[in-house]
């Protein structure tokens, strides 16, 4: 080390998080779960629904909806409850328990900072997810999708908005790797089965209908169906899922731990 | 203690510091001050409250009561201001696996206001060839000196190292000691926490010896050496010396016989004395073997004395 070390990068705070940014984006990229989970699945279930879809013509369950058609917004979703509840809580929980959060605690940099910036790529995963079963099911199965933009805005930001809120709950609440991974492998299946992945609420109908629609997942793919169909989303869905995201972002705050 | 008229200033001071983990005490009522451009030493029984204690001065756990000092500002109330300046080593903090060494240090030096250049400090912690390495695939010297290096790239003033050699071999240890003298060649304070005697006695300037929370001694390691019955000569006369002609010379405090061999103890320039006196009788000396006092017997004199009947708690 030489007698004059400092050599300023000239650089205020908007520095390190751009930084940060960077190295959280190429973790991901290096971590293969996230591109599976936000790119893999969504285009496999794209393929999976777009096959049944062919082989079963037709409405399903006088919705007037196709097979492929009702999973559009399923997928998007299933694709925000993988990032949201499978891999962000476990990546916080495992910067947690090896002390990565303690460590840059210590630095002049907030770990809110690697919070926010693992939040950015998750989101932009999401974003991946949402354009896989967008233009893949218009381009590759020929979805007569009609994308209200603004109502699909908004249904996609509360959707997101309550899943990761919930995704962050877990990482509050949950000690260590290991349950994260089982609670947050529970918590997936409750989820994607709620946003109707096995089956449909209009097809199951009744009070579990009614409780898949009041549910996150739930609530999200029904605002999601309407808004990729040029309809107005039902208002209870929105305001279920403003409803949880305070839940949620409330508890997390209150709960999360840094070490 | 030791507090001779202060050639540098004080750069943390710490007063009637107290911290509780439910009943059990940590820390319990220590006080001290560290110097400008010194090497400290923490050393310690397990649970004795070290760590407890580095944390407190680094603002990860806000004292019970009690007062530190840092530069004149608080570690709790100018937590960032501190970390500026402050830089940390934690015991037991990994990394993501996949992070690369040289992204990793770009990434702090980020986070500083006055960085000093990534690829100079890991030339000088000899890791620059493996900057392009993932976190998990360095070796366990590697990821300490990696380590090291994320506390230094700020360009501290104080560097807090906490166990820094566990789990070192014995080649890296003497390399990363040569790397802390190093540091303090920069002009930087160093705060070490360490269970080894070996590199407390060979690095530090100055020595707090806590235990069960308490600051048993703070002194310069020679001196607390030296409390455990200081120099040591065992050797064979020529012919039968009786102990009050030992007890005579001066410096010697303790004579201990096994069959012809003689042992005393005590302070000063113990051999020359010894031998001296006894050439002035007509006594010749063999078979010497003189050493200094131990810093490892000290330790164990001091903790045990120290203690009641409970061993060390990890909290």
């Amino acid at each position: 080390m030489t007698s004059v070390p400092s050599e300023s990068k000239g650089k205020e705070s908007r520095g390190h998080f751009s930084e940060l940014l960077k190295v959280e984006g190429k973790l991901a990229l290096r971590e293969p779960t996230g591109l599976v989970m936000g790119i893999g699945v969504p285009t496999i279930l794209l393929v999976v629904f777009g096959l049944i879809g062919i082989a079963n013509p037709g409405n399903v369950a006088n919705t007037g909806y196709t097979v492929l058609d009702l999973y559009v917004p399923v997928i998007m979703v299933i694709g925000f409850i993988f990032l949201g509840i499978a891999l962000l809580p476990n990546t916080m929980v495992r910067y947690r328990e090896i002390g990565w959060l303690r460590r840059v605690s210590v630095t002049p940099a907030p770990p809110s900072r690697l919070l926010a910036a693992q939040l950015i790529v998750n989101l932009v995963l999401a974003l991946a997810t949402i354009l896989i079963a967008i233009f893949g099911s218009e381009i590759i199965f020929g979805t007569p999708l009609d994308v209200a933009i603004p109502y699909f805005v908004l249904s996609v930001v509360l959707s997101i908005a309550v899943i990761f809120s919930l995704g962050l709950v877990v990482a509050a609440l949950v000690p260590s790797q290991s349950v994260v991974s089982g609670l947050g492998g529970g918590l997936t299946f409750l989820l994607l089965f709620l946003a109707g992945l096995w089956v449909q609420p209009a097809q199951v109908g009744g009070p579990l209908a009614t409780i898949m629609y009041y549910s996150p997942s739930g609530a999200a793919a029904r605002a999601l169906l309407s808004s990729v169909f040029n309809a107005t989303p039902p208002l209870e869905t929105l305001v279920t899922m403003v409803a949880y995201t305070i839940f949620f972002t409330v508890v997390a705050i209150r709960y999360f731990r840094w070490e | 203690m030791d507090d001779s008229p202060a050639d540098s200033g004080q750069i943390i001071t710490v007063q009637h510091l107290i911290k509780r983990y439910g009943e059990f005490i940590a820390v319990n009522d220590v006080s001290f001050s560290i110097r400008e451009k010194e090497i400290f030493g923490i050393i310690g029984p397990n649970g004795a409250g070290k760590t407890t204690m580095v944390e407190c001065i680094s603002g990860l756990r806000t004292a019970d009561s009690g007062s530190i000092s840092i530069c004149g500002l608080s570690p709790n109330k100018d937590r960032n201001k501190i970390r500026e300046f402050l830089g940390v080593q934690l015991q037991e903090s990994s990394m993501p696996p996949r992070l690369k060494v040289g992204e990793a240090v770009d990434l702090f030096a980020s986070f500083y206001p006055k960085p000093v250049d990534p690829d100079g400090l890991l030339e000088t912690l000899g890791i620059r060839d493996v900057k392009n390495s993932m976190y998990k695939k360095l070796s366990g010297g590697q990821k300490q000196r990696l380590s090291i290096a994320l506390a230094l790239v700020g360009n501290p003033k104080i560097a807090v190292l906490d166990e820094l050699t566990t789990g070192l071999d014995p080649e890296a240890r003497r390399e990363t000691w040569a790397l802390i003298e190093s540091i303090r060649g920069r002009g930087v304070t160093v705060i070490l926490v360490t269970h080894f005697m070996d590199e407390a006695e060979r690095l530090c300037d100055r020595l707090a010896l806590i235990n069960h929370g308490k600051l048993a001694v703070l002194d310069t390691p020679e001196a607390i050496a030296a409390l455990a019955g200081g120099n040591r000569m065992r050797f064979v006369p020529s012919q039968l010396v009786d102990d009050k002609t030992l007890y005579a010379i001066s410096g010697v405090v303790g004579v201990e016989r096994k069959e012809r061999y003689v042992t005393v103890t005590g302070t000063g320039d113990l051999a020359a004395s010894v031998i001296d006196s006894l050439a002035r009788i007509g006594v010749h000396v063999s078979d010497i073997e003189a050493r200094g006092g131990n810093l490892d017997d000290a330790f164990v004199k001091l903790t045990r004395d120290a203690s009641g009947a409970s061993g060390g708690v990890q909290p």
